[in-house]
């Protein structure tokens, strides 16, 4: 296995909860802070491969004090009914798979099924991303088969194996914009439109953009879990093609096409544009734990940029569910701002 | 079976030619009662297209 991939999140406990407390900060802080928080806890996994950075003007007390803090904060955002995302996961797949027959039988319209089928792939990303994070049933917990379920389910119509979604994803987490090891890195563009296309030209067969570079880093990776991703990969994606061919043989293709495929690549689009580039943009250099990401203010709204706007929150506390960064973030905001997060556009 | 596969693999962008590109290709035509040039069936009109179209994508790299 190669040792330069992390694979366990730090864990904090406050108020006996136990959360992802996001990358480090300074070794001195974190020890500090992880010391001040409670007496058990320790830090786990590997050591953040994140650079150390923090405003020159605070001294190590203060930064201390302030993480402990923002800490105490987060702690009240993690955790909450998560039944939400269940039901409009389950509840949004079927609705996808009975457009299949529904629009194949022209009981439903075509015109009126692809606007459904593409919400429907691009949405399903969020409760997706819980369940990467473990948001919806933690390891061991009764419910966990939901949480794994929630995952599986949401991420068929975009044909990205829940398995391999959830390793890139934590890996995009423990190095976040470091231009090797984070595999996002290829949506990194110069500016809006050129961020777009590059959704386009990454998944581009010859081009080594997202899909090409997942399958070396997990091939990198080189655990047992990386590789029943890259077995779950090569499965679900000739389920996929075989899916198409034999509908599209058999006097369906454009229901095919506009049910699933064209579907599918707006919501890999859309999804990488917006939860990859906008909050992380511009990506060079910007690996801190507080520089990973940007507060901006989307022209299309909170709800339809995915709640990405408050972004910072997610990178700090991923345990923190996606409908609640907006809230933590408005509580955050001061101690964000003493550590040098521009939350001027919030 | 893994040298079976990434051969697979290497050639989908012909296999998607022909085997959705092309079906896709007729079906909108019969849809929108086009009629494919030289008296051509639809279906071979769009197996030209889908497996050249497929071809090159296999060949270059990239659909466009």
């Amino acid at each position: 296995m190669s040792d330069h991939y992390a694979i366990h999140p730090p864990v904090g406990r406050v108020d006996g909860i136990d959360f992802d407390v996001g990358p480090s900060d300074e070794d001195e802080n974190e020890a500090s802070a992880q010391e001040a928080l409670a007496p058990d806890t320790k830090p786990s996994g590997d050591a953040s491969a994140i650079a150390l950075r923090a405003p020159a003007e605070l001294d190590r007390h203060t930064r201390v004090e302030l993480l402990k803090e923002e800490r105490k904060i987060a702690a009240k955002y993690h955790g909450g009914p998560m039944w939400g995302y269940v039901a409009a996961t389950w509840g949004c797949y079927a609705i996808w798979l009975a457009l299949f027959p529904l629009t194949m039988m022209d009981i439903v319209p075509i015109w009126v099924a692809f606007p459904i089928a593409t919400f429907i792939a691009t949405a399903g990303y969020i409760p997706a991303h819980e369940a990467m994070h473990d948001n919806i049933a933690r390891p061991g917990s009764k419910h966990r088969w939901v949480n794994e379920w929630v995952g599986k389910v949401a991420t068929i119509p975009i044909v990205f194996p829940f398995s391999l979604a959830r390793l890139m994803h934590l890996q995009h987490h423990y190095h976040c914009n470091d231009p090797q090891k984070d595999p996002d890195y290829p949506d990194e563009a110069p500016n809006a439109w050129a961020a777009w296309y590059k959704t386009w030209w990454n998944r581009q067969p010859g081009v080594d953009g997202s899909i090409h570079t997942y399958k070396r880093v997990v091939t990198e990776m080189g655990t047992p879990e990386a590789a029943k991703a890259l077995k779950d990969t090569l499965l679900v994606q000739l389920l996929y093609m075989a899916t198409l061919f034999t509908m599209a043989w058999t006097g369906y293709a454009i229901e095919a096409a506009l049910v699933w495929w064209l579907p599918r690549h707006i919501a890999l689009s859309y999804v990488r544009f917006y939860l990859s580039w906008v909050p992380h943009h511009p990506r060079e250099g910007r690996t801190g734990r507080y520089e990973q990401t940007k507060v901006f203010k989307s022209r299309i709204g909170h709800f339809m940029s995915m709640c990405m706007e408050t972004h910072a929150v997610h990178h700090l506390y991923p345990g923190i569910p996606n409908h609640r960064t907006r809230h933590a973030y408005q509580e955050l905001k001061p101690i964000l701002e003493k550590r040098g997060v521009d939350c001027s556009a919030l | 079976m893994q040298v079976a596969l990434k051969k697979l693999f290497a050639i989908m962008p012909f296999l998607f030619g022909i085997g959705f590109i092309a079906p896709l290709i007729a079906q909108t035509m019969t849809v929108w009662d086009w009629n494919a040039p030289f008296g051509m069936e639809r279906i071979v009109f769009g197996l030209l297209i889908g497996s050249a179209w497929g071809l090159y994508a296999t060949l270059r790299g990239r659909w466009i």
